[in-house]
């Protein structure tokens, strides 16, 4: 009777809910923050999938995905993946859940709240693997990882200027931005002047009839 | 998770089913109890074997679609080893109360230790009682469940009365319960499964080869999800549906006491 197998859902949120409690646990600076969220129940629909999951913040330490819900919910957002992503990703949510299409329903502020929590959320991931390997060992490895990632970083900055490079200066595939600006500038001053120029002409064929009319 | 009494009575000769064969009405509570005695100590693990550990999924979703919340009186009916209930213990709070209910003694008593091991104690009382005359208030309990259990009952339209006796005007009914595979294909790989393959797990793992074809037989014994759904809506619950899970290996059915 229902659209999706409820055992499908409940196990892929049952993984994705472990995730969250983990790094929920190794992020002791967020715990006071989702405190303060405690109660909050947040709905998702993601019309791409016809998906509807719901996020109920138990305490500072907890919280719970589910695909069912009675509970009041805070607040209901609906969207595409496409507008999710970008909502997760910004730096300031409160515009984009303005100008995309999200729609929501209810208060748009725990919403903000919770992006922000997560935005800032500090993850000691280093702590698992000191437990596993000792001290020693464990610190190592996160060492090793931490060089990897800053590395990959770098990388990825490198090869994003690089490309972009290449792009604007060797092979002029688009022109560079200020270039651009300026051409958008003229173009609005241009039709400025157009607009003007409209409406002075607008003006003198108006006296000419009025002139024309009279006896 | 059991009830040890077991399924279709037959009123004229006074014999049900026990598995695929026919056996006394009377005669049956002892041999069903046998089963579940025999396995009660590796329940879990032969359920984690058995189903992959998707079991777990089956009752997370049953979880979520009660709708338990703190405060509230939830009866979990054949509960078994008490993993549904240990989880209604810590969402009802300690304003709320968990019934752990079975008609099995074994079971119940490795229940109550797991229970007891998880920190589960002072809203969950551990009851031995028959679903057919449950020993509780009418207007009594917000949720029941029973996950597993009611393909063991033998008369199942008078724990279903007696289930709607106890329950609170609004409260709920969730059955969580082997069904019939909606595919044509899956039903036949199912059947292997159950009947060579699971017997045999249950040879190597629990040493009893004979209780888990019992286990796979009663599956197969017990009401599709129309009929069950007719059961329900017959013995008086309202808004009454069901989910399919795992292409209807497994189906959940909800009812509510008007």
């Amino acid at each position: 009777m229902t659209q999706h197998d409820p055992a499908l859902l409940s196990a892929a949120l049952a993984g994705v809910e472990r995730a969250l409690n983990q790094a929920i646990a190794l992020s002791p600076t967020s715990h006071d923050e989702l405190a303060g969220l405690a109660g909050t129940v947040l709905g998702v629909e993601v019309t791409s999938f016809d998906l509807t999951v719901y996020l109920d913040i138990i305490s500072g330490t907890e919280a719970r995905l589910m695909t069912h819900c009675e509970l009041p919910t805070a607040a209901f957002v609906r969207g595409t993946v496409e507008d999710f992503a970008s909502l997760a990703s910004s730096k300031d949510p409160a515009a984009v859940l303005i100008n995309s299409g999200i729609e929501l329903e209810g208060n748009s502020a725990s919403l903000i709240a919770l992006q922000q929590v997560i935005s800032r959320m500090d993850i000691d991931w280093e702590a698992p693997l000191v437990a596993t390997l000792g001290d020693v060992m464990g610190h190592q490895i996160a060492e090793t990882l931490r060089r990897i990632i800053r590395w990959g970083e770098g990388a990825h900055a490198s090869l994003r200027r690089q490309v972009s490079e290449f792009v604007l200066e060797e092979a002029r595939l688009t022109p560079p931005k200020a270039e651009l600006e300026y051409f958008f500038d003229a173009v609005q001053s241009l039709s400025m002047q157009v607009d003007r120029v409209q409406n002075k002409f607008e003006k003198l064929r108006a006296k000419v009839e009025q002139k024309r009319g009279q006896p | 998770m059991t009830d040890d009494t077991t399924s279709a009575p037959h009123e004229e000769d006074n014999t049900t089913d026990f598995g695929f064969t026919r056996v006394n009405r009377g005669d049956k509570a002892g041999m069903v109890r046998g089963v579940f005695d025999s396995v009660a100590g590796r329940y879990d693990l032969m359920n984690d074997l058995m189903s992959g550990g998707i079991h777990r999924i089956w009752k997370r979703f049953t979880i979520e679609l009660s709708a338990v919340r703190p405060g509230q009186t939830v009866l979990d009916i054949a509960g078994g080893t008490g993993d549904l209930a240990a989880k209604f213990s810590r969402l009802v709070g300690p304003e709320g109360q968990v019934i752990l209910a079975d008609i099995n003694a074994a079971m119940l008593t490795v229940g109550r230790d797991r229970l007891i091991d998880k920190g589960a104690t002072g809203n969950v009382q551990v009851v031995q009682a028959d679903a057919q005359q449950l020993p509780f208030d009418d207007n009594s309990i917000d949720c029941i469940t029973i996950a597993f259990g009611l393909r063991n009952v033998t008369d199942k339209a008078m724990a279903m009365r007696s289930m709607l006796r106890v329950l609170r005007p609004g409260g709920r009914l969730l059955v969580l319960e082997f069904s019939k595979p909606t595919s044509a294909l899956l039903g036949k790989l199912y059947d292997q499964y159950s009947f060579q393959i699971l017997p045999a797990m249950g040879r190597l793992i629990a040493q009893d080869a004979e209780s888990y074809r019992y286990l796979a037989e009663s599956i197969r014994q017990h009401p599709d999800q129309e009929t069950l759904l007719d059961m329900m809506e017959t013995a008086g619950f309202a808004n009454c549906r069901y989910h399919n899970m795992t292409g209807g290996v497994v189906a959940l059915h909800q009812g509510f006491k008007a």
